[in-house]
C-alpha cells in the first residue's frame, strides 16, 4: 500500500490500489481435478502404437455405446520377409530363416484378395441375418452387413501400401481383433507365399470415428489439450451413435 | 540343471545376432516355382459325376458313403484339364494334349454318353455308372496330332470338338441331337457308336448342348443346330426333330456370332457388335421382351439397352449376360440374384457390382465370365474369385450350406478359379494354385 503523502495537513486523498485476488490462484486453490475416472476404449498392445481412445468421467458411458457400434479399426502393419519367430514379431526368438526372392507384389496381392474373400464370407455369416430376406440383400449391396455381437476377428479390407523386398507394409481394416492376431496374420501370409514373415510395426491409424489427426501427441497431454480434443470430437461421436443405435 | 560351462544370464544382443546370422536358410520355393493346375468338384456324387469312387463305394467298411459334397473337393487328374462340361448326372474332362487319351468321362453312362466303357467283369458289356475319370476312346484319324478344344454335355448326349477332325458326338440320339439319322428302337446303352460331323461351312469353334439339342458355331460366325425342336430351340423355323446339323437364319443371318449358349430349352447368341439374339422356349419370359409366344423357333434380336454384351449364358429358366463394362444383367424366372423379391422379369436387371467384391478399396474388381447351370448361376471375377447363386440343388452351389442363395455368394476355393462348368446338381471348376 502506498504510504500517505508526506506533509500531512489538509484532506486525506483516497487512492485506489489494486491487489491481485489470490482466491483463484492455482497454488491457493489446488489442482482443478483431483480424481478423474478414466476408462479405456479398445486395447492397444505394448509393442503397438497409434490411436488409443480414453473416456473421462461421464464419457465412460459413451465408451460402452461406441463399443456396441462395432465400427472398423484401421491399422498400418509393417512386415519383413525371411524370418519366422515364436511370437510373430521381430523381437522374438528366431525359429527359422527362409529365402524370399521368389515373392512378387502380384503374389502378395493375390493372397490378400483371398484373405479378403474368406473374411467377407465370415462377415456375412457372423452377422446373424437371415440370408433369405430382401433386407439382407439390400444391406449386402450397400456393404453394411457386419456382426453386431461377439465374433472372431474379421478383416473387412486389406491393401498393400508399400512393397520393397524384404519389407512390406499393409493397411488393414478389421473388427474385433487383437494386435497379436494381426501379427499372426503377417506370419500366415509369409507361410502362404512359401516363405516366412515377421511383423515389425503395428500402428492403429483409426478407431471408429477417431483418426490420427484427432489424437493428442505427447506434447499436448495437458488439460487444455484434452479439453480441446473433447470439444472437437463431441459432434462426431454424437452423430455416429445416433446413426447406429 | 545347467552345467558350469554355459553362460550366466540371458544371451546378449550380440550373441543373439551372431546366432541368427549363423542359422541355416531354408528354401521352400525357388524363383521359377510354377503354379499348378487343379480341378475341384462339388455337388451330388451318387451318380459318379464327381469322379471320386470313395464317395459312392467307401474303401473302408466303417466309412459312410457321401451323397453330397457340399464344398469344393480336389480331383486328381493325370493331365492338365483345359475344358470341362457337366451334363445331367455325368461329367466330361478334356485336355488339349497330343497324347492318345484326351477326354475322360465319369458319371451316368446309360445312354453311352461317355462312350463304351468296357466292364472288367464281362468283356462284352459296358458300365452303366462310371465312378472315376475313365478315358473315352475317340475314333481319331491322327490321334497323336489332333487336339481336343472343347467338350459339352446335354441331358444324355455329349459333343467333343477337335481342332481339325470336326465334332464327335455320342449318347442318346432319339431326337437326332447327335447329328445322325434317328434309328427306331435303337438301344443306346453299351453302344460303341461315336458319330463324326464334318460338313459345316467352316471350322467349328464352339459346341453347345442344350437339354436334347446341339448347337454348333463356326469360324465364319454361323450357327448350326440339330435335335429336338418342339420348343423351337433348333431355331430352324419349325417345331420338328432335326437329325442333321442345319444352318440357322432369322435375325442372325449374316451376323457374325461370337458366342452361343444353351442349357435347357432356350438358346442365346452374342454377335461381335454386342447384340443378343434368342430363340427357343420362352415360357419363363426369357424372350418376352420381343414376343408374347412361348415358343420361338426363329432367332430374334433382343433389343436391350444395356451396353455392348460380351458374354451370355442361358440357364433353365433364367438368363444372364455380361457387358463390356463388366456389369452383370439377369432376366427370366427363378432365383435371379437380386434377393428373394425378384422372382421374374422380362427385362434385364443389373446385379450391383458391390456384390462381386467391388468396393472403394478394390475398384478394378470386375466380373470376367458368367456361366449358368439349370437353376444356378456362376460368375468369375478377374481376381479369380467364384460367386454362385440360385437353387442349391443337392449341394451344387458349393457354399457348404443347404439353403438356396438369393444373391451372389463367394465359394472358398484354395486357388485362383480359371473356369467353371455348371450342371444340374454338380459343378466342376478348373483352378490354378497360388
Amino acid at each position: 500500500l502506498p504510504a500517505p503523502a508526506p506533509g500531512g495537513g489538509g484532506a486525506v486523498e483516497l487512492v485506489a490500489a489494486r491487489v491481485p485476488v489470490l482466491a483463484d490462484h492455482p497454488l491457493v486453490r489446488g489442482p482443478r481435478f483431483r480424481k478423474l475416472k478414466i476408462g479405456a476404449g479398445h486395447r492397444l498392445d505394448v509393442k503397438a502404437s497409434g490411436v488409443f481412445v480414453l473416456g473421462i468421467g461421464h464419457g465412460n458411458k459413451l465408451l460402452t455405446d461406441l463399443y456396441n457400434c462395432h465400427l472398423t479399426k484401421v491399422y498400418t502393419v509393417g512386415g519383413l520377409f525371411g524370418k519366422a519367430t515364436d511370437d510373430f514379431s521381430d523381437t522374438g526368438n528366431l525359429v527359422e530363416k527362409t529365402t524370399f526372392d521368389h515373392i512378387t507384389r502380384e503374389k502378395l496381392e493375390r493372397i490378400l484378395a483371398v484373405i479378403q474373400g474368406t473374411n467377407q464370407k465370415a462377415l456375412l455369416m457372423y452377422s446373424n441375418i437371415d440370408m433369405k430376406t430382401q433386407e439382407a440383400y439390400e444391406l449386402a449391396v450397400k456393404g453394411l452387413i457386419r456382426p453386431m455381437g461377439k465374433s472372431p476377428p474379421i478383416i473387412t479390407a486389406v491393401r498393400c501400401l508399400q512393397f520393397a523386398l524384404p519389407e512390406f507394409q499393409l493397411e488393414i481394416h478389421c473388427l474385433h481383433e487383437t494386435q497379436q492376431y494381426l501379427r499372426k496374420m503377417v506370419h500366415e501370409i509369409g507361410l502362404e507365399l512359401r516363405s516366412s514373415a515377421v511383423c515389425t510395426q503395428v500402428r492403429r491409424t483409426r478407431d471408429g470415428v477417431f483418426t490420427v489427426h484427432d489424437a493428442l501427441p505427447r506434447t499436448r497431454w495437458n488439460l487444455r489439450g484434452i479439453q480441446e480434443a473433447i470439444r472437437n470430437c463431441q459432434l462426431k461421436v454424437e452423430t455416429e451413435l445416433e446413426k447406429t443405435l | 540343471r545347467r552345467g558350469l560351462g554355459g553362460a550366466a544370464g540371458p544371451p546378449s544382443t550380440r550373441q543373439l545376432r551372431e546366432a541368427e546370422e549363423a542359422s541355416p536358410v531354408f528354401q521352400y520355393a525357388g524363383k521359377e516355382a510354377k503354379r499348378k493346375h487343379r480341378v475341384f468338384v462339388w455337388g451330388f456324387s451318387f451318380s459318379g459325376a464327381l469322379g471320386v469312387p470313395s464317395f459312392v463305394k467307401p474303401d473302408e467298411a466303417w466309412k459312410k458313403p457321401r451323397r453330397i459334397q457340399p464344398t469344393p473337393y480336389r480331383l486328381e487328374t493325370e493331365e492338365k484339364i483345359s475344358s470341362a462340361a457337366c451334363g445331367y448326372g455325368f461329367t466330361l474332362l478334356a485336355s488339349n494334349t497330343r497324347d492318345i487319351t484326351k477326354v475322360w468321362g465319369m458319371g451316368l453312362n446309360k445312354d453311352s454318353q461317355l462312350g463304351f466303357q468296357r466292364s472288367r467283369r464281362d468283356q462284352t458289356k459296358a458300365y452303366e455308372y462310371v465312378l472315376e475319370p475313365s478315358p473315352i476312346p475317340l475314333p481319331l484319324e491322327k490321334p497323336q496330332q489332333t487336339r481336343v478344344l472343347q467338350v459339352s454335355c446335354g441331358r444324355a448326349h455329349s459333343l467333343v470338338l477337335t481342332d481339325n477332325e470336326g465334332v464327335f458326338t455320342m449318347g442318346n440320339n432319339s431326337y437326332g441331337q447327335c447329328g445322325r439319322k434317328v434309328v427306331e428302337d435303337e438301344i443306346y446303352s453299351g453302344s460303341h457308336l461315336i458319330h463324326q460331323l464334318k460338313e459345316f461351312d467352316s471350322r467349328v469353334v464352339q459346341v453347345v448342348c442344350g437339354q436334347d439339342h446341339s448347337l454348333f458355331r463356326t469360324k465364319k460366325g454361323t450357327v448350326y443346330a440339330c435335335g429336338w425342336g418342339a420348343d423351337g430351340q433348333t431355331g430352324l423355323g419349325h417345331y420338328n426333330i432335326t437329325s442333321v446339323p442345319t444352318k440357322l437364319h432369322g435375325d442372325i443371318a449374316g451376323v457374325n456370332i461370337i458366342q452361343v449358349s444353351s442349357c435347357g430349352d432356350c438358346c442365346l447368341a452374342v454377335s461381335d457388335e454386342g447384340d443378343v439374339f434368342g430363340w427357343g422356349n420362352s415360357e419363363y419370359l426369357q424372350l418376352a421382351s420381343v414376343t408374347e409366344t412361348t415358343q420361338v423357333n426363329v432367332p430374334r434380336h433382343l433389343p436391350f439397352k444395356i451396353g455392348k454384351v460380351k458374354e451370355a449364358a442361358c440357364g433353365g429358366t433364367g438368363n444372364i449376360v455380361l457387358t463390356e463394362e463388366g456389369n452383370v444383367f439377369v432376366w427370366g424366372y427363378g432365383i435371379l440374384g437380386k434377393g428373394p423379391n425378384l422372382i421374374e422379369t422380362a427385362v434385364p436387371e443389373m446385379i450391383p457390382p458391390s456384390l462381386f467384391g467391388w468396393s472403394d478399396f478394390s475398384p478394378d474388381t470386375r466380373v470376367a465370365h458368367v456361366r449358368s447351370g439349370l437353376s444356378q448361376f456362376a460368375a468369375l471375377t478377374n481376381r479369380g474369385e467364384l460367386f454362385v447363386w440360385g437353387k442349391n440343388l443337392r449341394g451344387c452351389l458349393g457354399t457348404g450350406r443347404k439353403e438356396d442363395q438369393y444373391f451372389p455368394w463367394r465359394v472358398t476355393v484354395p486357388g485362383e478359379v480359371v473356369d467353371v462348368a455348371c450342371g444340374v446338381d454338380h459343378m466342376v471348376s478348373m483352378v490354378r494354385s497360388f
